[in-house]
């Protein structure tokens, strides 16, 4: 969607993640006292990334392709780290729903009360890290932010979390710094074995074939390194753990944005640098998804804890995407980077209205204690039942277009893991609306229910604008795809070419 | 022979030493009285005259390294250009002095990283708990300094072994400071008992060493100078007859330089030395103390033997140095950090941790079983910075933690309980000093780790590498328990704790240190990359 042009000489990619490192060093300065100050300008700031975010989505152009925007500075040049930002058609989908989901993250947070000035530092510092990671092109830098992006949130859940929160968080932390590590290796391999001694991706990309038996040793430990941050089975333990634990806006940015870093390092770094072993590996990876998608939605349907329904929804919902991504087609790819957006948007609404607008009021997840919500707060009501919607992948709503693709691309290589994997459809369909009755509709259980306080206008415009970007995507799902499809080109022509050397 | 040109050569380690005379000297000055008063008065003007000078001295080292500017050519010849241009003449360039004492860039680099170990632990002792006797305290600090920097220099082992009796005696001293607290006088003790042994090993390494050199040159060569480095590393060249010995000798010069760095299997010193010891003192052994041991022990093996470097490809027999080192690294980084695990002590915590630091620190000398000399000038560049960046870090880590044991009175994990609510500057700098010793971005732990990986990886040391990531994550849990005691944990009692100056401008400045450098390597790699021109090495 090429709207128009924009001046080539400013760092907007820069631009991007300063916005949230930025506000970060305001508030630090800002006495704590100035409660309502340290709020406007952590949700200012998060509403220019976002807008930059636009910016940077409506003027690239996707008949040239490539990166766009790229940014170049030596950085350690003498051991080939440098700092090289840019962004393609699968960077700016990600760009903007990590925008959507701090700007409405940032007003779901507005009730945080206690030791509020470390929260805001936190929670944008965490953002920065993942604007980090989806703009550098440098497997330093991006790792650099990608950590970043990942200790904030042993703070974020141990201080403002609930439920075992400590024990959570420690989980949390741990199982994603041992993913880290385990990528480590697979970057140390890629830099050494490439004989360029370069951390640049598409350098290597472009440049260097690495040997099949290289990629084969050395695919998993990059590729799985990502993939637990993705949730990927059997590392995903730690996902419902810690989005159960953590406070609204970290749920969201965590469930909405932060497993999506997962699972586009999976195809940023693993898939493209080493396709050879990417092919080698991927069947038994699409294998693994299995578990993820029908395991993850029958347990869903097990628990009685509404976060953790949508924790393990998340699992299930995510495990689609690295299915897709096992899946290595151009339709495959282009519905994983759908789904990522698709998932990313409904996911954070879904944490918008459990976490912040009921629990926070009730005090209470157990779904038989709830009930009758839909008398309490109806708009609360509408905006879950608009996500499921999409979650169960009706048609009109982004999640169907995401969902419909990945099932075409899975098909089309690996039809029987297509067809089991299409019983969650119905089992996730049958969680939802379970959790809609007992909920909503149910009848009241507690009296006390009918005297919560009203919504706030912050609860009402972040769900509002959730829901339109989840219909509007549904509506006009080429706003995206057109976009996607340039950016996952390249990777597919890796693979294909791959096969092609390999042989079938 | 020694000329006069030379005095500027050595001119940091004369200034300490008079430095710390001048700090005796003036203690008579003042006022003698058992009040605490007057006591507090002695300890203050004791630490600022040591403060002082040793910023004196750092500015000096730092205008004649020439790193940051360096004299041109033509410049004017005044009063203050000849000053520069004379100390400039004592750079790191040149042969070692008669041999022995070398200041290469590698020196140079040791003494502004001691130095500025020193002037941050005297400024965190300014407003410690005051201590009896303080001039002699500082003067101690001083001469371990000096110590240090010989150290850091020595190209010979007579000078090496004074060097580090010299460094070694005042911190056993400074170890048990605290006299009147059984648990600082075991520190003493112990430390003592330690370092006398591992003294004696060292020097029986020597003593074979020297045994070797001798019967290789059979007298035919004048024989004063048979104990320099390279002097060791052309008679292994030349003579294969009773090579076992010196190979025995070098494991007894690791082993005697391995009690001094606390790696495992010698650390048993180091947890009940760290945790009795006055906490600033303890900052300054497991920083400084460390480093200079590491600095000498990258000397020593890379001059005196550099053919016995061996590799790491087969473990059927010792083959060489990296193959011991490997070991000890593998040792170091598993009972080091398994062993921190559940410590209940914030300080001796923070002793285990040093001794796994250790470990990540060995894996750089590892780079020399590589014989590309690109891979060992990554292992040196990833030694020296990780030596600086470790230093840095643990004197902030000590320091913050002394600020706490000071107003709290204890230094337990427990102590640390909700302390982000009872003075959150502190707990940020506490923090950031933690975070980057676990190796989180983009702090200058980070980087350090991961360049020491590199240069281990290149060398052949995947696996090391690999196990060496696994216990970065162990290590993650108990960095995790500190971060989770302040900022988690309720305290036992709301009350604000106050940062004393001294103790603040140490931690601001470690703080930004691991921040610019972690964002910045570049700003010292440039000058680190130097120092693979070790004087002598390759003979």
């Amino acid at each position: 969607m090429h709207l128009f042009d924009i001046s080539p000489d400013v760092p907007w990619l820069s631009l991007t993640w300063l916005s949230t490192l930025i506000p970060c060093l305001l508030i630090m300065v800002v006495p704590s006292t100035q409660r309502e100050l340290i709020r406007w300008i952590g949700a200012g700031f998060s509403i220019l990334s976002l807008i930059l975010s636009l910016i940077l989505f409506f003027a690239y152009d996707p008949l040239q392709g490539g990166f766009q925007f790229v940014e170049r500075l030596p950085w350690m040049p003498q051991l080939g780290i440098n700092y090289i930002l840019g962004a393609d058609g699968i960077t700016l989908p990600m760009l903007v729903l990590n925008g959507f989901i701090i700007s409405t993250g940032a007003l779901m947070s507005w009730n945080i009360e206690n030791r509020l000035k470390e929260y805001w530092v936190l929670l944008l510092l965490l953002t920065t890290g993942v604007y980090g990671v989806f703009v550098s092109l440098d497997l330093f830098l991006f790792f650099v932010f990608y950590e970043l992006a990942v200790l904030p949130m042993y703070l974020l859940i141990g201080v403002w979390g609930s439920t075992r929160k400590e024990y959570g968080a420690m989980k949390l932390t741990m199982f994603l710094m041992a993913g880290s590590a385990l990528s480590i290796i697979g970057l140390l391999a890629i830099y050494f074995g490439s004989g360029l001694r370069t951390f640049d991706m598409p350098l290597l990309a472009e440049n260097v074939v690495f040997s099949r038996q290289f990629q084969i040793i050395f695919f998993p430990p990059l590729f799985i390194g990502f993939a637990v941050l993705a949730g990927m089975f059997p590392f995903h333990t730690w996902s419902p753990t810690g989005h159960v634990a953590a406070p609204t806006a970290v749920s969201m940015l965590h469930a909405g944005v932060l497993m999506k870093l997962g699972a586009y390092g999976c195809l940023r770094a693993a898939m493209w640098l080493m396709p050879d072993g990417a092919q080698q590996w991927l069947p038994i990876i699409a294998v693994m998804t299995i578990f993820n998608v029908v395991y993850g939605a029958t347990i869903a349907m097990a628990q009685r804890d509404f976060k953790f329904i949508i924790g393990y929804s998340s699992v299930s919902h995510m495990g689609l995407v690295v299915m897709a991504l096992a899946a290595g087609n151009q339709i495959g790819l282009t519905g994983a980077v759908l789904q990522m957006f698709a998932h990313g948007i409904m996911t954070g609404l879904f944490f918008a209205v459990v976490g912040r607008m009921i629990y926070e009021r009730t005090h209470t997840r157990q779904l038989p204690e709830l009930g009758g919500m839909a008398r309490v707060m109806p708009f609360a009501a509408y905006m879950f039942i608009l996500g499921g919607l999409s979650s169960m992948g009706m048609p009109g709503f982004a999640g169907f277009w995401a969902e419909f693709s990945i099932f075409i691309g899975v098909w089309e290589r690996y039809p029987l893991i297509a067809i089991i994997a299409a019983i969650s459809i119905p089992i996730t369909g049958a969680y939802i609306l379970r959790a809609v009755y007992q909920v909503f509709f149910d009848e009241v259980k507690d009296p006390e229910f009918l005297k919560l306080p009203k919504l706030t206008w912050q609860e009402y415009t972040g769900g509002i604008v959730l829901a339109i970007i989840l219909i509007g995507v549904g509506i006009y799902p080429a706003i995206l795809t057109e976009m996607i499809d340039v950016g996952v080109t390249p990777i597919v022509q890796q693979l294909h070419s791959a096969v092609v050397a390999v042989g079938p | 022979m020694f000329q006069l040109t030379d005095i500027p050569r050595i001119l940091p380690e004369i200034l300490l030493i008079v430095l710390a005379l001048l700090v005796l000297g003036s203690d008579i000055f003042e006022r003698w009285s058992n009040d605490a008063a007057s006591q507090r008065e002695r300890s203050r003007s004791a630490a600022s005259l040591t403060i002082f000078g040793l910023v004196m001295i750092f500015v000096i080292v730092l205008l004649q390294s020439g790193y940051v500017y360096k004299l041109p050519e033509d410049a004017p010849v005044n009063f203050f250009t000849n000053i520069v241009r004379n100390l400039q003449s004592g750079g790191p360039v040149g042969d070692p002095i008669l041999g022995v004492f070398a200041t290469d860039h590698l020196t140079v680099i040791a003494r502004l990283t001691l130095i500025a170990a020193a002037l941050l632990t005297a400024l965190l002792t300014l407003d410690f708990r005051p201590i009896g006797h303080p001039a002699e305290f500082y003067a101690l600090l001083l001469s371990s300094t000096a110590g240090m920097g010989l150290m850091a220099a020595a190209n010979e082992l007579i000078l090496a072994y004074l060097a580090v009796e010299l460094t070694s005696i005042p911190l056993y001293i400074m170890a048990g400071y605290f006299r009147a607290e059984t648990k600082s006088s075991e520190a003493g003790m112990k430390y003592f008992l330690f370092g006398a042994l591992s003294s004696g090993i060292l020097l029986y390494g020597m003593s074979l060493t020297y045994g070797f050199v001798a019967n290789a040159f059979n007298a035919s060569i004048s024989a004063n100078n048979l104990t320099q480095f390279d002097t060791i590393a052309r008679a292994a060249f030349l003579s294969d007859d009773g090579r076992g010995m010196l190979i025995l000798g070098m494991i007894f010069i690791i082993a005697g330089l391995g009690y001094k760095v606390a790696v495992v299997p010698f650390h048993g010193w180091s947890p009940d030395v760290y945790q009795g010891a006055p906490t600033p003192v303890t900052a300054f052994v497991s920083t400084a103390s460390k480093a200079a041991g590491f600095f000498l022990l990258y000397r020593v093996l890379v001059t005196a033997f550099p053919g016995l470097n061996g590799s790491l490809e087969s473990f059927d027999e010792l083959s060489g140095w990296t193959t011991l080192l490997a070991l000890l690294t593998l040792l170091t980084l598993i009972v080091g950090n398994l062993a921190a695990l559940p410590q209940n002590n914030a300080k001796r915590l923070l002793a285990y941790s040093s001794i796994a630091q250790a470990g990540f620190i060995l894996l750089a000398l590892l780079a020399w079983a590589s014989p590309l000399p690109i891979d060992r000038e990554m292992g040196a560049s990833a030694l020296i910075y990780y030596l600086i960046v470790y230093t840095v870090t643990n004197i902030g880590a000590f320091g913050a933690l002394a600020v706490v044991s000071m107003a709290v009175g204890g230094d337990e994990l427990s102590d640390l309980n909700g302390l982000a609510r009872r003075n959150l500057g502190l707990t940020v700098l506490f923090t950031v000093s933690v975070l980057s010793l676990a190796g989180i971005p983009p702090l200058a732990g980070f980087f350090a780790k991961f360049y020491v990986f590199m240069a281990a990886w290149q060398a052949g040391a995947t696996w090391l590498v690999i196990i060496a990531l696994v216990t970065t994550i162990i290590s993650l849990y108990y960095y995790l328990r500190f971060l989770k005691a302040m900022f988690i944990t309720a305290p036992a009692d709301d009350t604000p704790i106050a940062t004393p100056l001294g103790m603040n401008a140490t931690l601001i400045v470690t703080t930004v240190l691991l921040l610019v450098l972690g964002i910045f390597p570049n700003l010292i790699l440039s000058v680190i990359d130097q120092v693979q021109a070790v004087a002598g090495a390759g003979f």
